[in-house]
């Protein structure tokens, strides 16, 4: 970069802003491990007592349980969004289909449209196809919801694939479903992944539709838990253990965010979350 | 000619077709629809039965029913029949005595009680206590009022047995009137928004959210990009992942963070005590740090948007301008102003934009920290219709309510969104399929 | 297999790319379509090979009419300008793949991608991913993939486009040896009339979606049927003068004292519009009439030179002689003209 100018006021400006964000993702991590005195932020003691509830259920329940079905949440609905995502948009990116361009202006305007608004309209959906508290219908819903987005990005990677890739592949023989299996598809696989990774960060995330789509239902995942576990006026009340349940709950999310960083870069840029 | 359309691409869209139709579209429509019925928990959403209740009967009264037919309704009759036989049976009423009933009562009806006490007196094998008859009579009590008919003609009926001479059109009203499930009220929620004073404080609150929470993802948006374009590589990672991890980190955390930092005994609460300054929780405490938070919790969130798309677009720059401009001697200040943000306008346009709506509806956030509060001061019109419909603490549910709420969001939003489409030109990215076998 | 296009006509959109055109590829035959950019040549290619549907006409393959046949059941084989060979496989993989979507069994598409490795040279290659080729070899494998199925047809579309000029070279003899060993009917497509002349049996020039002529290079060369084909033809390029017939066996440019006609034309009557081509090696070898003036401009090109000869009347002929030294720029020259060997064209361009 340009070399003319100091780099300690940016270093300084930069610092001030981002000090909330940097003192509550240090105190995320320190909080877990350490007890600080009464009216002090200071800790003086190193603890893996926060960390019991791992193995023992009677601190806040068992967690293993909304573990498995939050993972279970997020690959189901990763899968969908990949398989949809994938032959949509490779078919508006490349067959002949009557109204193309009206269904590629539609993924855009449902894209950029708020679905949150839509969750009164969702709920009403799942109650009268009797799939209201069900986690087969929050993974549905929460994975249609996020298609516009898959379409779009998986239309642009197949947009960038040669055509005479596909011409050669149709010329040597193979038919348009051969040509995408073993062909395009191969070359789109940066997208996949980018787009899978995206999607499971988000499903892992996800709050809102479990909580509202299936208050009563007999799993929980571990946005809903840590939401139960984690409320200040509740008797369990300990900051350090609702931050030592939050870390295990994004630990992964940090994981596949430090080894994709790169990738995910990319598709933040097309991102939904505003 | 024209190019045939291909099978397997219908194939190959016709899944993502079907669930975008059942959850894009269908919510849509629903929307639509209920937000001009009265639907909530009370009338249950699948539809009703017809009930008339002693409330609905006085409501009938004073709306100028004939008052013989409200008397007649309000009567109990007793009639003996296989069904209430077996009711009375269930309840242990005696056998021999239920068999001479059944033997000589057969098929009679009883305008009241008294009339029927009397013919079970006659019996030879009556109770001998008083208390014992009455309680045996219990059961061969037929009255309408609350009673469930699953349908309108089976009220009908019931109404024309115990009221014969009413006119067909009082049956009719009053059967109507005894429908339980939701009705069509036209523009009645949007009359009652109208009417509502918090309906107006409640846009107020929203437009200065948005507005607020927008300048401070813009400018902090463009002031990272900018920044971390000048540093070092490693500073402007740090910085980067830094903003970026409010974007991954679930939301439910993110709130926990927020209230930790501005809780009571938090962060702040603790700084603040030994500073002496005033010490409260920041989150809930106040209407000023209220805003302040909700702002914040946003903001942090959604700059990282903002500088994603900003530094895309200046690494986009070609650096000779810049060093071309260094070597005529141009401050930062300048090189920022004239070079920088001019190529900077169609993705500060692009951000503005797109968070203005996302911003509009989003409300989980807010929810998940002040959830409006302190009273509805920060409440937002997203988080009042979600609270409406589906998150409401005295257990009425108002889905009608909620969905006209979330229509005028629904509208505003494919207003804006196709507005977008136009303005960003996305529909021209569509190019003809070159093979067209 | 013979290739026929009958009436052939492409439209996109609204405009007419292509209207009505007529071309027969002979069994064996190596046809170059040349015709500058845009004339659509790869329209045409491409319609023969089934990605591109037809509007209007027949195109047959011997006698079978394939214009309603997709791609996958025409058996055509096509060499692409950017060779497309897919990079997520070996090149071994690249060239079994049409065989292995045939459903071949494995063995004998081993022994299928050996033989073909071997006529094209690649056997080392085999286990490389397309990433580490260099651009010959790349299109050694796309030719390799495109007749390892033994096609009926050949379409190549600019093959030599994106080679250095040594690899050109090379490549160009190496495309025409393979196309001789196997025997197969080949489309070139091309904007470089080198490479149109020096590896096809034939050539159809086309301009703006019109096949101009079609003929071998030599008689193309010798005697193009209008103004376009002896334009298009030729390095360097013929001399157009424009002028009229005197009436008495020459021709007058702007008034000027004339050069001769070929003696073919001796009867053509006076004041006959008329464009002259001279080409740069028919002035200054040999021939009857000698032709003075200034030399105005000198290019060495090491074998040959090239030289601008200024007439009296202010015409410029351009010659080129095997290279000399003897004359230099602003010498007065007279150097014969071979006045047999001039074209002429009338007023609509035509050749008379
Ligand atoms: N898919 C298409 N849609 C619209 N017009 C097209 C399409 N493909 C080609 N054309 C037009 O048809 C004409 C012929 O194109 P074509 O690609 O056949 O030219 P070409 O002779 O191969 O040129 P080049 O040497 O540049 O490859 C051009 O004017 C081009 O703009
Ligand atoms: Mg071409």
């Amino acid at each position: 970069m340009t070399r003319n100018f100091s780099a300690w006021p940016i270093y300084a400006l930069l610092g001030i802003l981002s000090a909330p964000l940097a003192v509550m993702y240090l105190f995320l991590v320190i909080d877990t491990f350490t007890n600080a005195p009464p009216g002090s932020l200071i800790p003086n003691e190193f603890t893996f007592h926060h960390w019991r509830f791992l193995w023992d259920a009677s601190v806040t329940g068992d967690v293993w349980g909304p573990t498995a079905t939050t993972f279970l949440f997020a690959t189901t609905m990763v899968v969908i969004v990949l398989a949809v995502s994938s032959t949509a948009g490779y078919a508006i990116s490349r067959l002949n289909l009557p109204f193309r361009r009206f269904f590629l202006s539609g993924i855009m305007v449902m894209h950029a449209f708020p679905s949150v608004t839509l969750i009164i309209g969702v709920f009403l959906v799942l109650q009268f196809a009797g799939l209201y508290n069900t986690l087969i219908g929050v993974i549905l819903v929460k994975a249609s919801l996020m298609l516009p987005f898959g379409v779009w990005i998986m239309k642009g990677f197949y947009d960038q694939v040669p055509w005479e890739i596909e011409m050669a592949g149709v010329q040597d023989g193979a038919s348009r479903f051969t040509v995408w299996r073993r062909l395009i598809l191969p070359q789109v696989t940066p997208g996949l992944l980018s787009l899978g990774i995206f999607a499971f960060i988000d499903g892992w995330s996800e709050f809102m539709l479990p909580r509202i789509l299936a208050p009563s239902a007999n799993f929980q995942v571990l946005s809903t838990y840590l939401n139960v576990v984690s409320d200040p006026n509740s008797t369990t009340y300990n900051f350090n253990l609702f931050k030592s349940v939050g870390l295990f709950y994004t630990l992964p999310i940090l994981v596949l965010f430090a080894v994709f960083q790169n990738r995910l870069m990319n598709i933040f840029g097309g991102g939904t979350k505003g | 000619m024209r190019t045939r359309t291909s099978l397997l691409g219908l194939g190959f869209v016709s899944p993502a077709l079907a669930l975008l139709f059942a959850f894009f579209l269908m919510p849509v429509v629903l929307t639509t629809v209920f937000a001009f019925t009265n639907m909530s928990t009370a009338t249950g959403i699948t539809g009703g039965s017809h009930v008339i209740t002693g409330n609905l009967l006085r409501d009938l009264g004073n709306a100028g029913i004939d008052n013989d037919v409200i008397t007649a309704l309000g009567e109990a009759s007793f009639s003996v029949t296989s069904e209430t036989l077996a009711a009375a049976a269930d309840a242990g009423v005696e056998p021999r005595f239920l068999g001479e009933i059944e033997a000589r009562l057969m098929g009679q009806n009883f305008e009241d009680a008294r009339s029927f006490e009397s013919a079970l007196k006659s019996l030879p094998s009556r109770p001998t206590r008083i208390r014992e008859l009455k309680l045996a009579t219990e059961p061969f009590e037929r009255s309408i009022l609350n009673t469930r008919y699953a349908s309108r003609a089976d009220m009908e009926a019931a109404i024309t047995s115990m009221a014969p001479d009413a006119p067909a059109e009082t049956i009719s009203t009053i059967a109507e009137a005894s429908y339980t499930g939701w009705r069509w009220i036209d523009g009645g929620n949007f009359q009652t928004l109208l009417d509502r004073p918090e309906t107006i404080r409640i846009v107020l609150n929203t437009v200065f959210y948005v507005a607020a929470t927008l300048a401070f993802n813009v400018f902090v948006g463009l002031f990272l990009a900018i920044t971390t374009f000048y540093l070092p590589k490693t500073g402007a990672g740090f910085f980067s992942v830094l903003w970026l991890l409010p974007r991954i980190t679930p939301v439910v955390l993110y709130a926990v963070m927020w209230k930790w930092f501005t809780w009571d005994n938090g962060f702040l609460y603790v700084i603040a005590e030994q500073l002496g300054l005033p010490a409260f929780n920041y989150m809930k405490g106040s209407v000023p740090t209220a805003w302040a938070t909700i702002i914040l919790v946003n903001g942090f969130v959604g700059a990282s948007f903002g500088m994603i798309l900003f530094s895309g677009a200046l690494r986009a720059i070609p650096i000779q301008q810049l060093w071309a401009s260094e070597v005529d001697g141009a401050s930062r200040w300048q090189q920022i102003r004239q070079i920088i943000l001019p190529q900077l306008r169609w993705p500060i346009l692009f951000v503005t934009s797109y968070q203005t709506l996302s911003l509009l509806s989003s409300y989980e956030q807010i929810w998940l920290t002040t959830n409006g509060g302190p009273g509805s001061t920060t409440t937002v019109w997203a988080l009042e219709a979600f609270n409406t419909a589906l998150n409401n603490y005295t257990g009425n549910l108002e889905y009608g309510m909620g969905a006209a709420m979330a229509l005028i969001l629904v509208a505003v939003g494919l207003v804006l969104s196709i507005l977008y489409l136009r303005m960003f030109r996305f529909d021209e990215l569509v190019n003809k399929p070159r093979i067209e076998f | 297999m013979q290739v026929t296009l009958k009436d052939f006509t492409k439209t996109f959109d609204d405009m007419t790319v292509i209207d009505k055109m007529n071309l027969t590829v002979e069994d064996g035959e190596m046809l170059a379509l040349l015709g500058p950019s845009g004339c659509g040549k790869s329209t045409t290619l491409f319609a023969i090979c089934g990605i591109h549907r037809i509007n209007g006409g027949q195109i047959l393959f011997g006698t079978r009419d394939v214009s309603n046949v997709p791609s996958q059941k025409r058996n055509v084989g096509v060499v692409f300008q950017n060779y497309a060979l897919y990079p997520h496989l070996t090149v071994s993989e690249n060239i079994a793949f049409p065989l292995s979507v045939r459903g071949d069994d494995k063995a004998k598409i081993e022994r299928e991608v050996r033989a073909i490795a071997e006529l094209t040279h690649i056997e080392e290659l085999l286990a490389r991913r397309p990433a580490q080729l260099s651009g010959g070899q790349q299109q050694r494998v796309a030719l390799a993939r495109a007749l390892v199925r033994k096609p009926d047809v050949l379409l190549l579309d600019e093959p030599l486009a994106n080679l250095d000029a040594k690899l050109r070279l090379e490549m160009r003899s190496e495309i025409r040896r393979i196309q001789l060993e196997t025997g197969i009917t080949a489309i070139l497509v091309t904007h470089d009339q080198v490479e149109a002349m020096s590896m096809c049996d034939r050539i159809a020039i086309m301009n703006k979606g019109e096949i101009l002529q079609i003929a071998t290079p030599t008689d193309m060369y010798r005697a193009p049927v209008n103004k376009f084909v002896a334009g298009f033809l030729g390095n360097p390029p013929i001399v157009m003068l424009e002028g009229k017939a005197s009436g008495d066996g020459r021709f007058i440019v702007n008034g000027g004292a004339g050069l001769p006609l070929p003696s073919r034309l001796a009867n053509i009557p006076g004041d006959t519009p008329l464009s002259l081509g001279v080409r740069p090696e028919h002035f200054g070898a040999a021939g009857a009439s000698q032709v003075s003036g200034t030399i105005t401009f000198v290019e060495p090109q090491g074998r040959e030179t090239l030289f601008d000869v200024t007439l009296a009347d202010g015409v410029v002929l351009r010659s080129i002689q095997p290279a000399r030294e003897d004359v230099a720029l602003g010498h007065k020259v007279a150097w014969p003209l071979d006045a047999e060997k001039l074209l002429a064209f009338d007023a609509t361009g035509q050749a008379v």
